[in-house]
């Protein structure tokens, strides 16, 4: 019988994956949030909205050839858009939301490809209208041709806010300033990386040709610390921060504007690894809690496996690769995978992925931040925006012993809301780590629902799919 | 901006292009503030990509429809929430 496979998350990963099971003769359903699959990076735009693109050409040209390869195969793959998974059970079933009803999945093979989410440290404001996250101004810009805002202020670390401020340039957006806690120049220190990545590196360079000619003003080992406006945003204040997380006095600097978009990294969407009962590990820089996972993306579960950045941030280069590898692995009986046939047959794909980990670890030294700097979240600071729990409550909690995630939650209610803990949970772990010297452990418990589901969509529960 | 067709956001006129999101037209037009949430706080748009449910708006009548999700529709009516008011009085 033919062996039937579900992809979660249509990105890179997702995507690479699905295309190596379908040629090796498996059914395979992909469920992904969006209308069409791309997922973040290579999101793509209604048909009705093709026209300019500000991303660099070779990215571009990534991006389309892999959605053609995609499309190729998509008669043979059943494609649920705008479909939530909500919960992923150790016995390999998947729970999954789709208009007003609900149905249950048991496929032989469940490949997690559920990427990353943009990870901020809170500060006083931020929760302010047009304060948002630098993909999210970006995913706007890509899908939507929508600079959502006048005049923008770009902040964080890492490569992404340099691209998001050189593709708002080119969308014909001002970008009033753009702020940086560290200089990508940190990448220097991995020639080696930076070889393996050459092409990549060529993009970033042009996208810095872009903000250099256009005169943005740099600022260097800046942070927001303040968001200015109550309806909306109004203006924003950065400050230099020192390695120990202190306000360097007098370093204060206001600029007006009308939308902050901020990176700081990114975090797992690991909570279905979790869920499924994969055995996870803690590394803040590859994004927080993730699930343990072989060569072939196996985790802990038999039958479940990871794809891509949802099992340590990697990149897309890698994350198509990984795709591959993890749909071949998946797409076999279990005592297959590790003959001599499949390493041979993955060799190629193999040799591509170690190169481009080279690359993701000169990115990785521009994401690495001291957990010092944590300390400019002040008391009175929202940490949890769902709950409008601020940081004083937090640390009260601290102070009364409730060191782990689950405990916190259950005294201050940070994470028990709409977003389910996604937005708060890496700033609350780490927040913990500088309190008591230690990070937590574990993380906060994810249940069912992931994503909030309505009752009578549950009620609309479509029958368990035989095996 | 070209625009294909509109929709109303609060009583208010709103031009959208086929295939834009609730949330982006509603940015394209200056809107920013689109909930308050039970403390009384102004949310907006904040992850773009259905992760943070800050943007969630009332939508004919539905209630808690992220507006960064949901491809914008000729004549839909959409509804700042105010707390747990639903704004489902249609």
């Amino acid at each position: 019988m033919q062996r039937s496979l579900a992809v979660i998350g249509a990105g890179p990963a997702g995507m690479a994956a699905a295309i190596e099971a379908v040629r090796r003769g498996c059914r395979v359903t992909i469920i992904d949030e969006a209308v069409r699959p791309g997922g973040q990076i290579f999101r793509q735009a209604h048909p009705a909205l093709r026209g300019e693109e500000f991303a660099e050409p070779a990215e571009l040209a990534r991006k389309h050839r892999l959605l053609a390869e995609f499309q190729g195969v998509s008669s043979k793959i059943d494609y649920r858009g705008e479909a939530s998974v909500y919960a992923v059970f150790p016995n390999g079933e998947i729970h999954l939301a789709q208009g007003d009803a609900t149905e249950v999945l048991r496929p032989d093979a469940i490949i997690l490809a559920t990427g990353v989410r943009e990870q901020v440290i809170p500060f006083p404001g931020w929760t302010t209208p047009g304060v948002m996250f630098a993909g999210g101004a970006q995913s706007i810009l890509k899908a939507h041709r929508v600079v959502p805002g006048t005049n923008v202020v770009i902040a964080g670390c890492g490569p992404l806010p340099l691209i998001v401020a050189a593709q708002i340039l080119r969308a014909g957006g001002r970008v009033a300033a753009l702020a940086s806690l560290r200089s990508l120049s940190a990448m220097l220190h991995h020639v080696r990386g930076l070889w393996h990545g050459r092409e990549i590196v060529r993009e970033g360079l042009r996208y810095a040709w872009t903000v250099r000619r256009a005169k943005v003003p740099l600022l260097t080992g800046y942070m927001p610390v303040r968001a200015i406006g109550t309806e909306r945003l109004e203006a924003v204040v950065l400050a230099r921060v020192d390695q120990e997380g202190r306000l360097l006095s007098g370093s204060e600097r206001r600029i007006d504007c009308d939308l902050l978009a901020i990176n700081y990294g990114f975090v797992a969407n690991s909570e279905l690894a979790a869920m499924a009962g994969s055995e996870m590990r803690r590394d803040p820089v590859a994004g927080g809690w993730i699930p343990v996972t072989d060569t072939y993306g196996r985790t802990s579960v038999p039958g479940v496996f990871v794809a891509g950045d949802g099992a340590g941030l990697r990149g897309a280069l890698v994350a198509e690769c990984d795709g591959t590898i993890v749909g071949a692995a998946a797409a076999m009986p279990s005592s297959a995978v590790d003959g001599p046939t499949l390493r041979a047959e993955l060799a190629d794909a193999m040799a591509r992925r170690a190169r481009h980990l080279e690359f993701q670890k000169a990115v990785r030294a521009t994401l690495q931040l001291p957990i010092a700097l944590w300390r400019t979240v002040t008391d009175e600071t929202i940490v949890c925006r769902c709950e409008n729990v601020r940081f004083g409550e937090i640390r009260g909690a601290l102070e009364g012993g409730h060191h782990s995630l689950n405990a916190i939650k259950r005294n201050v209610r940070s994470g028990m809301g709409w977003c389910g803990g996604r937005s708060c949970l890496h700033s609350v772990a780490a927040l913990t780590e500088l309190a008591t010297g230690a990070a937590p452990t574990e993380m906060m418990t994810p249940r069912p629902m992931v994503r909030p589901v309505s009752f009578a969509a549950i009620a609309r529960q479509r029958k368990v799919e035989a095996r | 901006m070209p625009s294909d067709f509109q929709f109303t956001f609060e009583g208010r006129r709103i031009a959208a292009r086929d295939g834009q999101s609730v949330a982006a037209a509603l940015l394209a037009a200056g809107e920013r503030c689109l909930r308050i949430d039970e403390a009384g706080n102004p949310k907006g748009a904040v992850c773009g990509i259905g992760v943070c449910w800050e943007c969630r708006c009332s939508i004919d009548g539905v209630p808690d429809i992220r507006a960064c999700m949901t491809p914008a529709k000729p004549e839909m009516v959409v509804r700042r929430q105010r707390g747990l008011d639903p704004c489902n009085d249609r």
